[in-house]
């Protein structure tokens, strides 16, 4: 087992409602370790958004700690734990989240381009050959389906080379078999270039593929669950 | 900005703006730009260009560095001492004359000049029109050089003979500058130029003819300040001093009144503009909250977002601004080359700062407008890649509308540069917004009551403009004022001069003669009765100016700018009359009934000019008569219908006060049209009486009114494209939910001609509104230019009722074509993206 890479110490959140403070996620402490997956299961409203968000620092949490790379998150301010994610992770989304003004090749070379590299342009192709793209580079997100923007998405996520992978349900818009194919390459991927894996999903055979599972009911974790 | 650098920033910026402009995401809001900084730049540059010429002929503008101008010739003394003083001489003078020749009769303006004039700046003639004219020089005894329009008017040539009075010249070049009538923009009649020693022959000026005469002076500041000194107190009362200065005031005067109206109509074009720039920025920013979310995923700080598309938007600004500078510049071209009989025809180059101060505009509107909805893309939290219902926190509204109103009032402030004129309308503008979009938005709702039971596309189609009923309301109220501005211009360019020409009687004048000399007054009117023309009485006039009521100098009684000015700054044309001429009527006072009795006779004074002068039954006045004054005291007060074109007169003597001074006569008489010849005739045998043709004169009115109107035209062009923009921007900003709708009712089984009668009836609505708005504000300030500003008898105008259809058609039109996308939408791909 590698060094930590990610780890949640009494993790909660709790937001103001109409009838008082409404806890979404109770606390709870887990640990990751570089090349890791760990799935996160549970149903709609269970929190599974709300933990992945505060892992990747989008959210700051109500208690606890986020150790992310090294880095106390709580300790950041939203800019500082913007260059952590900069740095170190990457994203995929249920919905794609690809710039409709932007053709794939582009959306795979925007954090390349806000790093300033200057093989933008051939290594977001490089990508998105890997990915199989290479025909529709200059394809709009509106003239591709959505099995091949997930997998432009895939392409751009990967393409900052993270340490630490966020994938928010990647196949939740997918239908089974275009899921699968997403799924192989999502792992494919996290074993070549060793990125820890961390993903939210209702697909239990997605969920069964990580090595590690956790599930979530009601903001309570119902038990880390090895494979 | 320690990840990015600033120049990697601008890099970045520039590429995604290449990438949005692509696909099409900013063609609206680079467009309203646009459309703002053209309008500004056309008008700056028209007035700057305009100020420029006067400010280059400063000097040259009357052809002299001071000018001693009189009704009456200048004494030998006041010529004498500027010899003396070592100042260089010219001398000139002017009458208007009618030139005749065997093609007809034309009115001109003359002017007779030595050889040693001007003393500042240089004719220019050409030896044909058009042809390549050359500076300097003036016609010698015998020819005339005269402008081409002469030549046009009376199908000559260079090289025919016309005969200006009793002399016949030659015309040997064809006049296309005089330093001295730059500013003349509403010269009426072309100018036809003699030199003096002919002036004698012609036979024109006479004692009591309407003459000016011109001393021209050149020399060193303080010889002719000593020369003013010396001469000044003993000016006679038709006698003045005109130096650079006071002819550069007169033509401010106008210059600005023209300038501020196109700079109303532009900063209506920037207002415009601006509100579209408004809702097409809010899209901008409304459309990258994604964009601004998942960059912060990527790492990108706050302020880097921020940076990000504030470049975005300012590179885009500073393109849009070149353009539209660019398309100004060209723009004022074409207003120059529509106004160009009007205006001087060598206007110096603007320079570059029009253009800068309308890129500058362009500017301030997209900060004022566009920071508000940008600045929310800084508080877009990144949890929105997770959950995309999480929106930013919304600005305050005083920030959004301060910062709006703000950069509204700069922009005013710097076109009129008039701070209480900005508040009035800024405060006017809003206040009217608010009232009358309050009026629609009552509309509105109660349409939608009134409608609750009708069909599915009235609902539909009225649902969307409920919607979002203040985007509703603003565009119907953009459209109405663009409506109203045709309107108007249609109204006025058409209707009034017909009505006023309707008004007149069939056989009213068609000529007036003046200057008739008391020798010629019996065989002049004898020759009008064998013509058969129907003549009014030849009445006596003496030239003379009002110099004191009561006792106290009349210019000190008269503020500058009151209406009064015009009947003491010029000579007045005084008669007698026994009896109260036709048209006149008595509104205060006696009319007399004898001869006077007491040492001072009686006057009777048209009632306008006694108001604006303060003059009251029993007022002593006195008037200076050709070098004597002469007493009178206010006996009656007289209206007058100046619409019957006889003669009118301001002041009427008692009989028999004034026959002891140079008299001439004057009349107006019908000749009905086919006796040109006898008109020619008739001027060659009185070549001292100036036969002014009124037809003609009001065709000159119509033709000029015409140019006019075309300019306004022309400005309210970009009036009309910032109201497209603002259609386009508004349905832009409703595009997407548009075409949501569209797919799911599609999906639903609606069929696209139910989707496209919805559009046509919610835009068909909108345009019917505006168009209404219009309708009714035009018959309200017809009815008030009628009233007050023409004293006509106001009637409806039934044609009004025609621009609800009109904005109907147009608005409608153009919100079916600018929606089409959201028909065009295949329902599936925009129900798949959810």
């Amino acid at each position: 087992m590698g060094e930590s890479i990610l780890t949640a110490q009494n993790l909660s959140k709790v937001v103001p409602s109409t009838e008082g403070e409404l806890t979404i996620l109770h606390p709870l402490s887990l640990e990751l370790h570089k090349g890791d997956s760990l799935a996160i299961v549970g149903a709609s409203g269970s929190g599974k958004s709300t933990l992945l968000g505060l892992l990747a620092g989008l959210d700051l949490p109500s208690q606890g700690e986020v150790i992310l790379a090294g880095h106390a998150l709580s300790t950041l301010d939203e800019d500082q734990r913007a260059r952590v994610r900069a740095e170190h992770v990457g994203f995929v989304f249920q919905s794609f989240q690809l710039l409709d003004s932007l053709n794939a090749l582009e959306n795979v070379m925007l954090p390349l381009e806000l790093d300033g590299r200057k093989d933008a342009r051939e290594h977001a192709r490089h990508l998105l050959e890997r990915v199989g793209l290479g025909q529709r580079l200059s394809h709009s997100p509106r003239q591709l389906s959505g099995g091949e923007q997930q997998r432009v998405a895939i392409a751009r996520a990967f393409a900052a080379n993270p340490d630490v992978l966020f994938a928010d349900e990647p196949t939740g818009n997918l239908d089974s078999h275009t899921g699968e194919r997403i799924t192989d390459l999502l792992f494919e991927l996290n074993k070549e270039q060793g990125t820890t894996l961390v993903l939210v999903t209702h697909d239990e055979r997605l969920a069964h593929r990580c090595r590690r599972l956790i599930r979530l009911d009601a903001g309570h974790l119902v038990g880390p669950l090895e494979p | 900005m320690a990840r990015l650098p600033l120049l990697r920033m601008i890099s970045l910026a520039f590429r995604q703006l290449l990438r949005d402009a692509r696909a099409g995401e900013l063609r609206v809001l680079f467009f309203a730009l646009l459309v703002a900084v053209a309008a500004s730049t056309a008008i700056g540059y028209f007035g700057a260009r305009l100020n420029g010429a006067m400010v280059l002929r400063a000097t040259e503008f009357l052809g002299a560095d001071l000018v001693l101008e009189g009704s009456s010739p200048a004494r030998e003394e006041q010529i004498k001492v500027g010899k003396e003083l070592g100042l260089q001489h010219a001398q000139i003078v002017e009458f208007s004359s009618v030139i005749a020749t065997d093609n007809g009769i034309q009115l001109s303006s003359v002017k007779a000049a030595d050889s040693a004039y001007p003393l500042r700046g240089a004719l220019k003639s050409a030896a044909q029109p058009f042809a390549q004219e050359k500076p300097g020089g003036g016609p010698t005894s015998g020819e005339a050089w005269v402008e081409p329009r002469l030549l046009t008017a009376l199908d000559l040539h260079v090289g025919d003979a016309i005969d200006v009075g009793s002399k016949t010249v030659k015309v040997t070049r064809v006049l296309t500058y005089e330093p001295d009538r730059a500013g003349n923009f509403y010269s009426l009649t072309p100018r036809v130029l003699i030199n003096l020693d002919d002036l004698k022959a012609t036979g024109i000026v006479q004692p009591g003819s309407r003459v000016s005469f011109r001393e021209l002076w050149r020399g060193e500041t303080p010889a002719l300040e000593s020369y003013r000194q010396t001469i000044k107190p003993g000016l006679d009362a038709n006698q003045r001093l005109l130096d650079g200065r006071d002819g550069n005031q007169q033509i401010g005067g106008a210059l600005g009144k023209a300038e501020r109206y196109l700079n109303m109509a532009s900063l209506v074009a920037v207002l415009l503009a601006g509100v579209a720039v408004a809702l097409s920025a809010t899209r901008f920013a409304n459309r990258r909250f994604d964009a601004s979310a998942l960059l912060r995923c990527l790492g990108l700080s706050r302020r880097e977002t921020l940076w990000l598309f504030a470049l975005q938007l300012a590179i885009l600004g500073l393109l849009a601004s070149l353009a539209g500078a660019l398309l100004g510049w060209f723009a004022q071209l074409g207003l120059f080359a529509l106004l160009h009989d009007l205006l001087p025809a060598d206007v110096p180059p603007g320079g570059l700062m029009p253009a800068i101060a309308g890129m500058g505009t362009g500017l301030v509107a997209l900060a004022g407008f566009a920071l508000p909805p940008l600045a929310a893309l800084g508080r877009v939290p990144p949890l929105r890649v997770l959950r995309r219902d999480i929106l930013p926190i919304p600005a305050s509204t005083w920030s959004v509308y301060g910062a709006a109103l703000l950069a509204l009032g700069l922009i005013m402030w710097r076109m009129s540069l008039d701070l209480v004129l900005t508040f009035a309308l800024l405060g006017g503008g809003v206040i009217a917004a608010l009232l009358l979009g309050s009026l629609l938005l009552l509309g509105l709702q109660g349409l939608r009551r009134g409608l609750a039971g009708a069909s599915l596309p009235w609902r539909l189609g009225l649902g969307q403009l409920l919607r979002q009923p203040l985007a509703a309301a603003g565009q119907a109220l953009a459209f109405g004022l663009i409506l109203l501005s045709m309107a108007l211009i249609a109204l006025l360019r058409g209707e009034l001069l017909d009505t006023w020409q309707n008004q007149l009687p069939k056989d009213a004048p068609n000529y007036f003669a003046l200057n008739i000399l008391p020798v010629d007054k019996d065989t002049f009117g004898a020759r009008l009765h064998e013509l058969q023309a129907q003549a009014a009485p030849l009445y006596p006039v003496v030239p003379g100016r009002l110099i004191s009521i009561n006792g106290e100098p009349v210019q000190e009684l008269v503020t500058k700018d009151s209406s009064g000015d015009k009947a003491v700054q010029r000579d007045l044309s005084l008669t007698w009359a026994a009896d109260l001429p036709e048209g006149n009527e008595l509104t205060a006072g006696q009319w007399w009934t004898a001869q006077p009795t007491g040492d001072v006779p009686g006057v009777s004074v048209e009632a306008k000019v006694a108001e604006s002068l303060k003059l009251k039954l029993g007022d002593h006045l006195v008037f200076t008569v050709a070098g004597v004054n002469r007493e009178a005291q206010v006996t009656s007060l007289r209206s007058i219908n100046w619409d019957n074109f006889q003669p009118n007169f301001f002041m009427i003597f008692q009989p028999g006060t004034l026959q002891d001074l140079p008299t001439t006569y004057l009349t107006s008489f019908y000749l009905a049209p086919g006796h040109d010849k006898e008109i020619i005739e008739l001027s060659r045998s009185f070549p001292a009486v100036t036969i002014l043709p009124i037809d003609a004169l009001l065709e000159q009115l119509r033709s000029i009114l015409a140019q006019v109107t075309i300019a306004i035209e022309y400005v309210l062009l970009f009036v009309l494209a910032a109201g497209m923009a603002v259609l386009f921007s508004g349905l832009q900003s409703t595009l997407d939910e548009r075409i949501r709708q569209g797919a799911l009712l599609r999906a639903l089984g609606a069929e696209r001609q139910l989707l496209i009668k919805a559009r046509r009836i919610e835009f068909g609505l909108l345009g019917a509104t505006s168009g209404l708005l219009a309708a009714l504000g035009a018959e309200l300030v017809s009815l008030a230019l009628y009233r007050y500003a023409f004293d006509l008898p106001w009637h409806p105008h039934p044609w009004l009722l025609l621009l609800p259809v009109i904005g109907a058609v147009m608005v409608g039109g153009a919100g079916v074509f600018g929606t089409r996308r959201a028909l065009n939408a295949s329902p599936l791909t925009v129900l798949r993206e959810g």
